[in-house]
């Protein structure tokens, strides 16, 4: 058999031109994305029927007559959530609205400056403390839950926003993306050039380096906002007060001890996942890129 | 300066990553001013928005009195309660100065020295007071610890018997004759059918199985068995409760089951429960009032009546679940709460409300002559359930309050669970023949539960010389 | 959007009013500045929270590792008996069988599905890709708690969605329970749901960084795809597949809230959802006995460790060559 021809160059780039390979791949993904989508579809649907029909149907709800019957959708559960006054739902948004924001914002500049020293500073103790921060990553907060609870409890942190924030600012994973991230696309010239020119450190930091590392810290704000957006065991801990409950904690509350009012749970459900997933739409060009400077070339 | 920082920043940040900035300013500016109105009163915690409702006129008249200050109520899912109750009594953190508990999440709270318990110790005020005699006394039981006691009970909540009357009376069944679970299974093999020709049994007498962690535990009572003594020393694997956990799998496994695996509270053991796939049902006092909201399907169809016992002559109902009222560790003025709890608890009116609402039988002995306990319920065909409830209030089986009387009792279930496995796979269906397996696996899994009660270094091995609370046997 | 920023962004920096024109002073400053001074100062706000917030808990969890306890004031110290107790406790070893199965089960499945989706995705001239990527990631941002009473109906015997789909299909069994038989499988499925999408994205960064240039080479010397794939995709996207294994590696072996949720704050029957951090939590939190729950924490913290050693070191066995 005579050695196959040199491939083309759409050929390496994977081939789909061909377009059957192309429709398979379709044909294989299709499904999946479908099967990720069903809870989604389900979860709105939940949240716009009444309890019969949570009960009665799987999907759409279905009519007197059999068949499917739209409208007996309704925006009941919703109403309800928003004007419930021991829900306090308006209330709750605000506050996750700036648990999460603000941590993401603490986090990633606490991150990028610590990333930013251990990815362009040479000093005694670099390496300790890179070992410091890729060991922290391994710590498991569960054992932190105990000792942490009576610390925020001695500081007078205890219900308070900051008790919640300031815990979880110094994020050890978030450092080591920096670090790739600054590796990655800040040149040591730069820096050196700056340094020469005598720029003040902090002014190399803002004006150089941080618009260089700008995928990463979209990425990292987002990843923040995201986890603190549905962190609830970490609220209920800390907090006390009803008043400063996040959504989160909120909406898992709505589950009593027997009465299972799904609407209401699904309501608060979608309502809690909407805000996040216009970030990400928002972001996600950042998100990839940012993933791609701090995890790739590790 | 200012202007190069600002420029710097606008190029590190995207659009994406500015809206979160932005969300951070605006958010924190409006979560620090928005205020929070604190009242300078009493606080209560309690898990059930149910309650709440029931206690507003309480609250109201409270408030409106002169010297005091309106009580404030926060309600919490219980994990958040429980969280709150034990970050507050394990790391001194102050907590409200009442709380409302349920049994399953109180126990931790008596895992210390009898002086260190996070609630205030009553027993002298109920003594002194009368209230000792006034309350049904073993309803004190979950509440206490060697000899103590720490809250005020909220309910009795006997256990009946639940059972489709509209389909089993149309099979010319006579329920009144059965006194023990044999008859019962026996009087009821008739209905288990296929009615319906589809190659499935349609119907099935009883809705219980050896995964049902607290009917498991609410037959083990009534039966006379139980988890912990009265001095709060570990049975689990004694004689009796062998007996009586060989009994009930026997129940459900082999081809002359009558039991069924139809659990509660969700949307497809209702559906179940409204085909008659399970035909009765272990009825709490507080479960009438779940069937009514959860399937008002089966209105005017059931019919309660006492438990079949065990033996000839045994004991007709059990008991199940419970919430008490306890005074914390962090009330500063402890008079005025106890004013308050004796105020909202013993009082005429929420013995009515308690019953009209959730149909919760108070613990309140000299409420019990009230009328209203009389009155037919339409749900259950007319029945006066509130006597048949109350009728049997002074028989339920005493408890105790142990720390690890969570543990153990998902070991019992376990246990009544392997127990049925083993019968199910090796062929052994009767209860004689599965008595002498049940020990063995019940010895095993309380082997579990005992070697961390022997590490607990605050709660003597010896028993105390003063007796719980509760008297008699004790789970 | 390319990885390095164009000289733009550097003519700009240059051009910033904080690059004031050196005056002789702050030359001799800048020589005579001790390069360490400026990194600790940039390391110092991450070191204060760190040091207040993880190491001190960290050291007060190792004392309290060595107490039973109950409330301030009902303190006894029993120095290593936690330890002791722990290593003979059959319910400890229950709940790190089932950890470890989770997460040697959940590894395998999860990150070859991840690593294959990222390669269909990675077709140049895909259509859609942008879709795709949002819907596998999208489970992600539905939060655990959410996801777990999802799951919980789910897989509920006969009205949950999985077994009406299987039994319409396929005849299966209505009332197969699989929340009380199969739980770790449930488990593993749920997420697999949740967090496919998640370790997709990290792969799929990496695959769109592999240099065409090696692909070329290895076409051109007669490699075909699997070919390709073991002798160009795996060594490049080497670096990236171990913070995947290691993050899943210390996320599945914490795995709790969502078996906890799933079981509706139980173990399950049988304990058979018992997981490390869950007996952590009901020995910490519900027994309130809070040393040995850190005990508990502390040989958690030592697999961790010791599985992470084991990773970097095959990690940087396989980098040698």
């Amino acid at each position: 058999m005579t050695p196959p021809a040199p491939p083309t160059k759409n050929q390496i780039a994977g081939a789909t031109s061909h377009p059957l390979l192309s429709v398979c791949v379709h044909a294989a993904l299709v499904p999946l994305a479908i099967i990720t989508l069903i809870p989604f579809v389900w979860l709105l649907l939940a949240s716009l029927k009444t309890p019969e029909d949570f009960s009665g149907s799987m999907f759409l709800p279905r009519g007197e007559q059999g068949g499917y019957d739209l409208t007996r959708l309704t925006f009941d559960n919703y109403t309800r959530l928003f004007t419930d006054p021991s829900i306090a739902i308006g209330r709750a948004i605000v506050n996750s609205v700036f648990l999460a924001s603000a941590t993401a914002v603490l986090a990633t500049f606490l991150a990028a400056a610590a990333g930013y020293a251990l990815a362009r500073f040479r000093f005694r103790g670099r390496n300790a403390m890179t070992i410091l921060v890729l060991g922290a990553i391994i710590v498991p907060p569960p054992l932190l839950l105990a000792p942490g609870y009576q610390l925020l409890f001695d500081l007078g942190l205890l219900d308070t926003f900051t008790g919640l924030i300031l815990p979880v600012a110094a994020p050890a994973f978030g450092i080591f993306l920096f670090r790739q991230s600054v590796q990655q696309s800040v040149p040591e010239s730069l820096i050196e050039a700056a340094r020469m020119d005598g720029a003040t450190e902090l002014g190399i930091f803002t004006a150089i380096v941080l618009p260089l590392v700008r995928p990463m810290i979209g990425a990292f704000m987002l990843i923040t906002f995201l986890l603190m957006w549905n962190n609830f065991i970490g609220p209920q801990i800390v907090l006390q007060s009803p008043e400063k409950m996040p959504l989160a904690v909120v909406v898992a509350q709505m589950v009593g001890l027997y009465e299972q009012d799904y609407g209401l749970l699904m309501a608060g459900t979608l309502i809690s996942v909407l805000p996040v997933a216009a970030l990400f739409l928002m972001l996600q060009k950042e998100f990839i890129t940012g993933l791609t400077s701090g995890a790739v070339k590790g | 300066m200012i202007r190069s920082l600002a420029s710097s920043l606008n190029a590190a940040l995207s659009p994406g990553a500015k809206v979160i900035a932005s969300l951070a300013l605006v958010g924190g500016a409006v979560t620090l001013l928005w205020p929070i109105e604190r009242a300078p009163g009493l606080e209560l915690w309690m898990f059930s928005p149910a309650h709440r409702e029931m206690y507003r006129s309480t609250l109201e008249t409270w408030g409106d009195s002169p010297e005091r200050e309106p009580v404030e109520v926060s309600v919490f899912g219980i994990p958040a309660l429980e969280r709150r109750l034990m970050g507050g009594i394990f790391s001194g953190v102050d907590m409200a100065d009442l709380v409302e508990v349920e049994r399953a999440i109180v126990g931790p709270a008596f895992r210390g020295p009898v002086e260190a318990v996070g609630f205030v110790d009553l027993t002298d005020r109920l003594e002194s007071e009368g209230l000792l005699d006034e309350i049904n006394r073993p309803s004190f039981g979950p509440w206490s610890t060697r000899g103590r006691i720490f809250g005020l009970p909220h309910d009795v909540h006997p256990v009946l018997l639940g059972y489709r009357a509209d389909l089993i009376e149309s099979a010319g069944i006579d329920l009144s004759t059965v006194e023990t679970w044999d008859e019962f299974g026996a009087a009821l093999r008739p209905m288990i059918r296929d009615t319906d020709g589809d190659g499935e049994i349609d119907h099935w007498p009883l809705a219980f199985w050896p995964t049902h962690e607290d009917n498991i535990e609410v037959l083990l009572l009534q039966g006379g068995g139980g988890l912990f003594d009265a001095d709060g020393r570990l049975i689990m694997d004694s004689d009796r409760n062998a007996v009586l956990i060989a009994e009930m799998v026997s129940w459900c496994v082999g081809p002359d089951r009558w039991c069924v695996d139809v659990d509660e509270f969700t949307n497809a053991s209702n559906s179940q429960k409204i085909e008659g796939y399970s035909l009765a049902a272990l009825m709490p006092d507080w479960m009438c009032n779940i069937w009514k909201e959860q399937i008002p399907q089966l209105a005017g169809k059931v019919k309660l009546m006492p438990l079949p016992a065990f033996e000839p002559g045994g004991r007709r109902t059990s008991v199940r679940g419970g919430s008490m009222l306890a005074i914390t560790r962090s009330a500063e003025d402890v008079d005025e709460a106890w004013a308050f709890a004796k105020e909202l608890y013993l009082s005429d009116e929420l013995a009515q409300t308690l019953y009209t609402s959730t149909d919760i039988v108070t613990p309140i002995k000299r409420h019990w002559d009230d009328p209203i306990f009389d009155e037919p319920d339409p749900y259950f065909m007319g029945q006066a359930k509130g006597r048949m409830f109350i009728e049997l209030a002074p028989e339920i089986p005493a408890r105790t309050s142990s720390p690890y009387f969570r543990a153990a009792r998902l070991e019992l279930r376990n246990a009544a669970n392997e127990l049925y496995e083993w019968g199910r796979d090796n062929g052994v269906y009767t209860s004689e023949e599965l008595l002498s397996k049940a020990k063995e696996i019940l010895e095993a899994r309380t082997d579990l539960i005992r070697r961390d009660v022997e590490r607990n270094v605050f709660i003597p091995r010896e028993p105390d010389t003063g007796e719980s609370g509760g008297g008699g046997e004790g789970t | 959007m390319s990885i390095t920023e164009p000289p733009r962004a550097v003519a700009e920096a240059e051009s910033s009013a904080l690059l004031t024109p050196p005056t002789p002073e702050v030359l001799n400053r800048d020589r005579a500045l001790n390069v360490a001074g400026p990194a600790w100062l940039f390391l110092a706000p991450f070191l204060l929270v760190f040091a207040i917030f993880v190491l001190y808990p960290l050291g007060k969890s190792l004392v309290l590792a060595m107490q039973q306890t109950y409330g301030p004031g009902a303190t006894e110290w029993v120095g290593f008996d936690n330890f002791a107790n722990l290593l003979r406790d059959d319910l400890f070893r229950l709940a790190v069988r089932n950890t470890v199965v989770y997460t040697l089960g959940s590894m395998f499945i999860q990150l070859p599905l991840a690593l294959g989706l990222a390669m269909l995705l990675n077709r140049p001239s895909l259509r859609g890709r942008g879709i795709y990527r949002l819907v596998f990631f999208s489970p992600q941002l539905m939060g655990l708690v959410f996801a777990a009473m999802l799951a919980a109906l789910v897989f509920e015997k006969r009205a949950g969605l999985l077994n009406q789909a299987l039994h319409w299909l396929v005849g299966f069994d209505l009332d197969f329970p699989w929340l009380q038989t199969h739980i770790m499988w449930t488990l593993i499925l749920t997420s697999l749901w949740m967090y496919v999408g998640y370790n997709m994205v990290f792969f799929l960064a990496a695959l769109q960084n592999i240099d065409k240039s090696l692909e070329e080479a290895a076409s051109v010397d007669g490699a075909g795809p699997l070919g390709r794939f073991w002798n160009v995709t795996v060594p490049s996207i080497r670096p990236v597949a171990s913070v995947v294994v290691l993050l899943s590696l210390i996320g599945s072996l914490q795995l709790f809230e969502l078996p906890w949720i799933m079981l509706q704050s139980t173990p399950g029957p049988g304990n058979r959802g018992l997981t490390v951090v869950m007996y952590l939590y009901q020995k910490g939190f519900e027994t309130g006995d809070l040393g040995y729950a850190s005990a508990i924490g502390w040989l958690l913290a030592v697999m961790l460790i010791g599985l992470a050693l084991v990773q970097l070191w095959i990690v940087r066995r396989e980098d040698r060559p």
